[in-house]
């Protein structure tokens, strides 16, 4: 038995050994460029993680202590801006599914639209524009009656806006066409962004803006600052890369288990080290040397790394050489999203998911608010229930043999109800036993983690496998066009995701949390959307029942796919062999 | 078409497959996932020609370099569908997020309840006596967290019909310098702009910037801090310091939240500190019990009646101290728990240090002994805090059995 396990290892390393450099066949993936995955992907994972501590919203630390801008300005400014939101998303699409290659004239175009935008956004956040209205009218009265907000700062919120869309637009546009074909269509943002994303990491810590003492000229100004960061990007690029790393369905999951799933350990000990160094300064998490220099020296390390490791990790789509590629118009893309049955179950078990929407972050109350954790404790904590999720998580390849897409995510969406309904009962009838209220819910907390990790990777990818089918269905991958079932969700989602955020405001929340401190407030805060939430995932499960894309099916599409490749690169090469002929 | 079928009829049955699974138990073949290489034959052959028109069996057929049926009609209907998805989207939001200024709820025994404040940015007095001024509607109740948030708000005069809020009426109203209540109000009072039940048994709120409102009445054109030279003996005793009067029973429930005192005067039959009583005092430094009778005259001087004494921390007469009644008042210098004192919340002291060699408050002090606190005080969890103690924190120390230090004893003159 033992001889035989000792073969079996020896079989294992020499297969390794053999197949470093080139992959074995029928698979795409050298053992080498696992281990490029482990370093590259760790440390994307983990700088695109470390800037979740910067975000333009309520739950930001900076925001909360520094910043102090009242909560329904967020949502007031989500308003302003989203009208001609829609209009820049349609463009957006266009480009994004259509690589950046557009006609020249199509291009022209969008280049003087984008430069415009830029010009009209400065305009409206330098001039003062709010003094061509009668100031004494409904009109003015009617914005300076939002909180944070006032007529004349509204049309600077506007302006920023503008401005952003304008300068994403040109640079989506200039960086696709001169990256994707040398990096592809995932990673070349990294390139493109890497440097500037560094410059704002440090700004946001060390722009004062905070110490602006009138809150309307603090929300506008830091609304503007937030955009300038948000130009650049960073995100997961090299996860998503790896997400298509292989046309083998096999093989893919295969590298999300291990070598990705292995590479999250950098963030997980990044979520022991950095609150306990939190915890070590001044003031805690209320101390801006978490802005100034944690955040930045973290980020600027992780992201330096990504780039070093980037170039050596390969997207393997089976896909006709650009030059052949399908082009995309307008309402191909439209059509061709809203023809996929597989994209309307997604977008009906996402709009039930929106129930939970601008819910506080309930973890987060549980370690500050119910245990007074911080620190080294509260370190170990958040990372003992986020690493109960990484066993179950090996197991991955095992689920997806066993069990049917259908039959894990409706699992996933019970267990969620029945993990919340216990939290909400332990806090209920346990409202004043602290400790032991917050024992059970830690105790939930990581068995609900423990059914979450496998669900979510098969979901995801599930996402990746919609894409191929997609792209059998349309000749692309329109993922960028796909946006628009959040159009049809939208008016829902937008209302639904306000209904929590007015509870916490009648329940006396506000931007300092001092509240949470409030038994009943507290109990009210958590458990109310918590209830909502529960309801969500009981109805979630309902659309799941319709699901029957299945590996066979996916297996069929990828031969398509790869049998696309194979005659529009050899009618590409033909092509060529002509020309040369014909001189 | 013929192809096709072959191709399904390849994929699903070729022979050399049919006898491998007839060989494997029943369980491994339902768990059995398709290898992808096995699809090599399907691939291969699909012709060259189909490439973008193939359908495979069970899904749709794809549909590249073709026009769409009914086009223009399709279109028509998404453009009308996003518009009206769209509008709608704008409509509830914008209504979900504008507020009118005062918002009142009819109550079934007549009157009305102000529900929210929502201050269009200009107001900074309110008077709350009629809904819209209307004198058929008495404002009679004002609901909690009514004002929250609020930043603009200096004063609030409480008409006489009022009969019914909390100390969570005003909460984080940060500008809020005074409260005066009507005189004929039957149920509230207020002594120089700080409010209280009309029988003054009860504190229910002292405004979160009072001490503006002592400086506008003294005289004092700014704030002063202890390391300003303008900063004298005067100035604490007239801004900073509270004598909380006679009557009082109890202190409500956030009643001193975020309140810029150094000094509170609390009178011997004090029974009950609420929850977050004295919340985010970070300067209170000085708590002290008294008797008899004290004011403090403009020119800085306390007077003070014959029967007068004081003594350092809180009364004899405390029964209950509320859950984070004294959170985050890191300054308290001494620490008493007197022997009447059946109950504690929890993290009734919590952060009141910060770490081992920053900590005033080095220990609790407790008069009863420790079998007689455990046995007889109910106490909530992490009642007496914890202080940052190498890479975990630590509870505070507590001493049982201790007998009240006196003024001298803990390096403070006495008032008289």
């Amino acid at each position: 038995m033992a001889g035989d396990r000792m073969a079996k290892l020896k079989g294992f390393a020499g297969n390794i050994r053999e197949h470093w450099n080139t992959p074995e066949e029928g698979r795409y993936v050298p053992y080498k460029e696992y281990l490029d995955i482990f370093v590259g992907v760790g440390s994307n994972y983990a700088g695109s993680k470390t800037l979740e501590y910067i975000g333009f919203g309520a739950w930001c630390y900076l925001m909360m202590y520094h910043y102090k801008l009242p909560l329904l300005t967020y949502s007031v400014i989500g308003i302003i801006n989203m009208p001609l939101g829609y209009i820049w998303t349609l463009i957006w699409w266009y480009v994004c599914d259509n690589l950046g290659f557009l006609a020249k004239k199509t291009e022209r175009t969008l280049y003087i639209i984008y430069c415009s935008m830029i010009a009209v956004g400065l305009a409206l956040i330098i001039a003062p524009v709010s003094l061509l209205f009668d100031q004494s009218g409904g009109f003015v009265t009617y914005l300076n009656s939002f909180e944070g907000i006032s007529c004349a700062s509204a049309f600077k919120i506007l302006g920023t806006h503008i401005l952003y869309n304008g300068w994403v637009g040109a640079r989506n546009i200039f960086w696709r066409k001169h990256l994707l074909p040398k990096y592809g269509r995932y990673k070349y943002g990294l390139y493109c962004d890497y440097l500037p994303k560094c410059i704002m990491v440090i700004l946001i810590g060390w722009l004062p803006l905070y110490n602006i003492p009138d809150v309307v000229t603090r929300v506008w100004a830091s609304n503007l600052l937030f955009a300038c960061y948000n130009v650049f990007g960073f995100g997961n690029n090299l996860e998503t890369c790896t997400q298509n790393i292989s046309p083998n369905s096999r093989e893919r999951i295969l590298v999300r288990t291990y070598p990705i799933k292995l590479s999250h350990l950098a963030q997980s000990i990044l979520a022991i080290i950095l609150p306990a160094i939190i915890g070590m300064l001044k003031g805690d998490w209320q101390s801006i040397n978490i802005f100034r220099y944690v955040i930045p020296i973290t980020f600027i390390t992780f992201a330096t790394l990504t780039m070093i490791f980037a170039g050596r990790i390969k997207e393997r789509i089976p896909q006709p050489p650009l030059e052949r590629k399908v082009s995309i118009g307008f309402w191909d893309g439209m059509f061709g999203v809203m023809g996929n049955k597989y994209r309307w179950v997604i977008t009906i078990v996402r709009l039930l998911d929106s129930l939970g929407n601008g819910m506080l972050a309930f973890t987060t109350i549980l370690y500050l608010y119910t245990f007074r954790l911080s620190g080294l404790t509260y370190s170990l904590l958040v990372a003992l229930v986020s690493f109960a999720g990484t066993p179950p998580d090996f197991f991955t390849p095992y689920f997806m043999k066993r069990f049917s897409f259908r039959q894990v995510m409706i699992f996933f969406q019970l267990s969620r109800a029945v993990g919340f309904s216990v939290i909400v009962a332990a806090l209920y009838f346990f409202r004043d036993r602290l400790v032991l209220s917050g024992i059970i819910c830690v105790v939930m907390l990581i068995l609900m983690e423990m059914c979450k990790t496998v669900p979510v990777s098969i979901e995801h990818d599930m996402d990746v496998r919609i894409n191929d089918y997609q792209m059998y269905l349309s000749g692309e991958r329109l993922e960028s066009f796909s946006g628009v079932f959040g159009w049809f969700t939208g008016p829902i989602t937008s209302f639904v995701g306000l209904i929590i955020p007015l509870l916490l405001l009648q329940y006396g929340f506000n931007s300092n949390w001092d509240v949470l401190y409030i038994d009943e407030s507290r109990v009210n805060i958590i458990i109310v959307p918590i209830i909502i939430d529960i309801i969500g995932y009981l109805l979630m499960t309902i659309p799941y029942f319709f699901w029957d894309y299945d590996d066979d099916k996916q297996n069929k599409v990828m031969a398509v796919l790869k049998r696309r490749e194979e005659v529009t690169t050899a009618q590409a090469e033909s092509r060529v062999k002509e020309e040369i002929a014909n001189g | 078409m013929a192809e096709k079928k072959e191709a399904e009829r390849i994929l699903s049955d070729p022979p050399e497959e049919k006898e491998k699974r007839a060989k494997k138990p029943e369980k491994k073949k339902k768990s059995a996932m398709a290898d992808p290489r096995d699809y090599e034959d399907y691939k291969n052959s699909i012709p060259e020609d189909e490439i973008w028109t193939w359908q495979i069996e069970g899904l749709q057929a794809p549909h590249v370099h073709k026009e769409y049926h009914n086009a223009a009609l399709k279109k028509f209907i998404v453009v009308i569908v996003l518009l009206v998805s769209i509008g709608l989207a704008i409509y509830f939001s914008v209504r979900a997020v504008h507020n009118v200024t005062y918002k009142y709820q009819d109550m079934p025994e007549g009157g009305v309840m102000l529900v929210k404040f929502s201050n269009p940015g200009d107001i900074t007095e309110v008077t709350l006596d009629f809904a819209d001024g209307d004198e058929n509607r008495p404002i009679t109740a004002l609901r909690e967290y009514a004002f929250n948030c609020d930043e603009k708000i200096t004063e609030v005069t409480i008409g006489r019909d009022v009969t019914s809020l909390d100390g969570k009426t005003f909460y984080t109203c940060n500008a809020l310098k005074a409260i005066h209540v009507d005189p004929d109000n039957p149920a509230y009072c207020d002594l120089d702009g700080v409010l209280f039940t009309k029988d003054l048994t009860e504190l229910i709120c002292y405004p979160i910037d009072h001490d503006q409102y002592l400086r506008d009445k003294y005289g004092y054109d700014r704030q002063y801090w202890p390391e300003n030279a303008e900063y004298d003996a005067k100035y604490e005793m007239l801004i900073n310091t509270y004598v909380v009067p006679p009557e009082v029973k109890v202190v409500g429930k956030l009643a001193f939240n975020y309140a810029e005192l150094f000094n509170v005067y609390l009178p011997e039959g004090l029974e009950r500190i609420e929850t977050l009583g004295f919340f985010r005092n970070w300067h209170l430094a000085d708590l002290r019990t008294y008797t008899g009778e004290v004011t403090f005259e403009p020119e800085g001087k306390a007077k003070t009646s014959k029967d007068f004494t004081e003594k350092p921390s809180l009364p004899d007469s405390l029964t209950f101290i509320g859950s984070d009644a004294f959170n985050s008042a890191i300054c308290i210098n001494y620490l008493y728990i007197p022997a009447n004192v059946q109950e504690i919340g929890h993290h009734a002291f919590w952060g009141m240090a910060e770490n081992e060699d920053d900590r005033l408050v080095k220990e609790i002090y407790i008069a009863r002994s420790e079998e007689d606190f455990k046995k007889n005080v109910k106490t909530g969890d992490q009642w007496m805090g914890q202080y940052d103690h190498g890479l975990f924190p630590k509870n505070t120390d507590v001493v049982y059995g201790q007998t009240r230090k006196t003024l001298e004893e803990i390096g403070k003159a006495a008032t008289k």
